[in-house]
């Protein structure tokens, strides 16, 4: 057995014209927690719809543990993909999805199912129909992380859950990840909640893969240099610059790969040196990309 | 390896499981909410029941007194016997459009679950029919409960025998359960488009057959064929629309995709 979860080379995806998913290359390494981010219609979901046989590839090659899923028994068995939309059937109450999941996943910890329902204070006998949205977000999420899948996807599992719950969930992912190492997938919007969860970062914005990064790297990737506009110009001078502000005569400029040297340089200079967050640092790569040209990006990945 | 290393140990893999386990627990995953396939159907028939001793009284008291042969014949025409099948039809379109995605949900490839739902159907048809045709036994042994009140021995039902009944009405559950999944696998594979082009067709076909019948005066030899036909084998011909939309769902669900 390799060390690779999902090997993706070439993958394509069109509904008709639109091209949901263009020609992505990528692979995921086993037991380690991914986070896939990326704007609304980025394609997150339709890449873990892809990932999971849920929907047929255009073109290119897709691999999971070895596998294509499509209508794979024994790849899809060690697949659990939780998503915001997930349907159930009307008359089910969430008693009924726990008590069928365990037939479904081998791994399944029932303990661990009750724990979280307790958590999650987590009505079992109400009709799903009538639960909170944040109460059916609670249901994937005990499904996901009870099932214990070698391989799993959370798609924005946390909608509707309140700071609490929605922290309950990132401890209680992190306590049995440590505890049951598995490959992880999660996509979300609030990046800066994860941030401390993510091992590995991949970015994808309108069907391409933006970013694929370690991320401890990308957090020590890019600072910002704030000062007097004057000295920070002249700083930043001939550097990658991801973005700039300013007002008045004061700038602050983001900058990628800033060595020790280069740090102490801009402090003896009188500049100020803060870290930039990975969700900053996303949503100005991001946003950077549709004003600007794409030349960028390539400098980008080149300093990483 | 021992079971403590199944509870504790970090499972690298999972253990795959059988096809016919795999198969089976998509029947599981269906009944896991036993009030769709049997609390609700029967208690639909338990209403029909109560409203059909209503009904007995009227029909006895406007035909001079229950347990006459008038009577008997008189409640052969209603349709209390087959009503659950409404409900069940909507049951078969949700087998497809709630099952179908919470299958998937749950790591379970079209094929499996397709298998998994048809054996489903084909129990629950069995099932039924062994009910309803003992029912309409005990119905007649009782001479309509004892209050001269019929609802099983009722429609075609009653009439050929046992056997007769079990197979017809095996046949007409299987068909019930067929066509709402096979159109809820339309809607699941090609969505509005697929709707729109099969009830189109549909009523084309139906409104053409009728107009060639009617064209080519043939409507005495349709009558004399379907009258030599008899029960069991008007039932017999309905196995292939049921087998049609059995297979045809198989091979139209083999590439949908849920809804997002």
């Amino acid at each position: 057995m390799t060390d690779t979860a999902v090997r993706v080379s070439g993958l394509t995806k069109k509904f008709g014209a639109f091209t949901a998913i263009d020609d992505v290359s990528f692979t995921v390494e086993r037991n380690k927690i991914y986070g896939l981010l990326g704007r609304n219609g980025a394609g997150k979901t339709t890449l873990m719809q892809l990932l999971t046989g849920q929907q047929f590839a255009t073109s290119g090659t897709l691999e999971v543990f070895g596998a294509s899923p499509v209508e794979n028994a024994r790849v899809l068995q060690s697949l659990c993909f939780i998503k915001e939309s997930q349907k159930y059937p009307d008359s089910f109450r969430p008693e009924h999805v726990l008590t069928s999941a365990p037939w479904f996943f081998a791994n399944w910890d029932a303990a661990l199912a009750a724990r979280l329902v307790d958590d999650f204070r987590l009505p079992l006998m109400r009709p799903i129909k009538k639960l909170s949205r944040g109460q059916l977000s609670a249901v994937g999420v005990i499904v996901g992380l009870a099932s214990r899948a070698p391989l799993t996807f959370f798609d924005e599992p946390y909608l509707g859950l309140d700071a609490v719950a929605r922290q309950i969930f990132y401890d209680r992912l992190l306590e049995d990840y440590v505890e049951h190492p598995r490959t992880i997938i999660l996509s979300t919007h609030l990046i800066d909640e994860v941030s401390n969860l993510l091992e590995h970062v991949l970015v994808i914005d309108e069907g391409r893969i933006l970013m694929d990064q370690d991320a401890e790297q990308l957090r020590g990737s890019a600072s910002t240099v704030v000062g007097k506009r004057t000295d920070v110009d002249a700083f930043v001078a001939g550097r990658d610059i991801i973005s700039r502000d300013g007002i008045g005569g004061l700038a602050s400029v983001t900058v990628t790969g800033l060595s020790q040297a280069e740090r102490a340089a801009a402090r003896a200079a009188g500049l100020e040196l803060s870290p930039v967050s990975l969700q900053q640092l996303i949503v100005q790569r991001t946003t950077s990309i549709t004003q600007e040209a794409e030349t960028k990006t390539d400098a980008w990945s080149a300093s990483a | 390896m021992t079971a403590t290393d199944f509870l504790t140990g970090t499972a690298p893999s999972v253990h795959p499981r059988s096809a016919p386990e795999r198969i089976w627990n998509v029947v599981r995953l269906h009944l896991v909410d036993r009030r769709t396939y049997i609390g609700i159907p029967w208690l639909i028939v338990g209403m029909a029941f109560v409203v059909t001793i209503f009904i007995a009284q009227i029909v006895g008291f406007t035909t001079g007194g229950l347990g006459t042969p008038d009577a008997i014949e008189g409640q052969r025409y209603s349709w209390a016997v087959l009503s659950p099948q409404w409900y069940l039809a909507i049951v078969g379109v949700q087998a497809i459009s709630f099952g179908f995605p919470l299958a998937l949900g749950f790591g379970v490839t079209r094929r499996d679950f397709y298998l998994g739902t048809a054996l489903l159907f084909v129990l629950i048809s069995a099932g039924n029919a062994l009910a309803f045709a003992v029912l309409t036994q005990l119905e007649q042994v009782t001479e309509g409960w004892w209050i001269d009140t019929y609802m099983f021995n009722a429609l075609w039902l009653g009439l050929d025998g046992f056997w007769v009944d079990l197979f017809s009405f095996f046949v007409m559950q299987l068909l019930v359960f067929f066509i709402g999944a096979s159109i809820a696998t339309i809607y699941m594979r090609w969505r509005m488009p697929g709707m729109l082009v099969f009830w189109s067709a549909l009523a084309v076909g139906l409104v053409g057959t009728v107009t060639i019948i009617t064209f080519t005066s043939s409507w005495p030899a349709v009558g004399q064929w379907y009258g030599a036909q008899g029960i069991a084998g008007i039932f017999a011909w309905l196995l292939v629309p049921a087998a049609v939309a059995g297979f045809g769902g198989f091979l139209a669900l083999r590439r949908a995709t849920p809804k997002n």
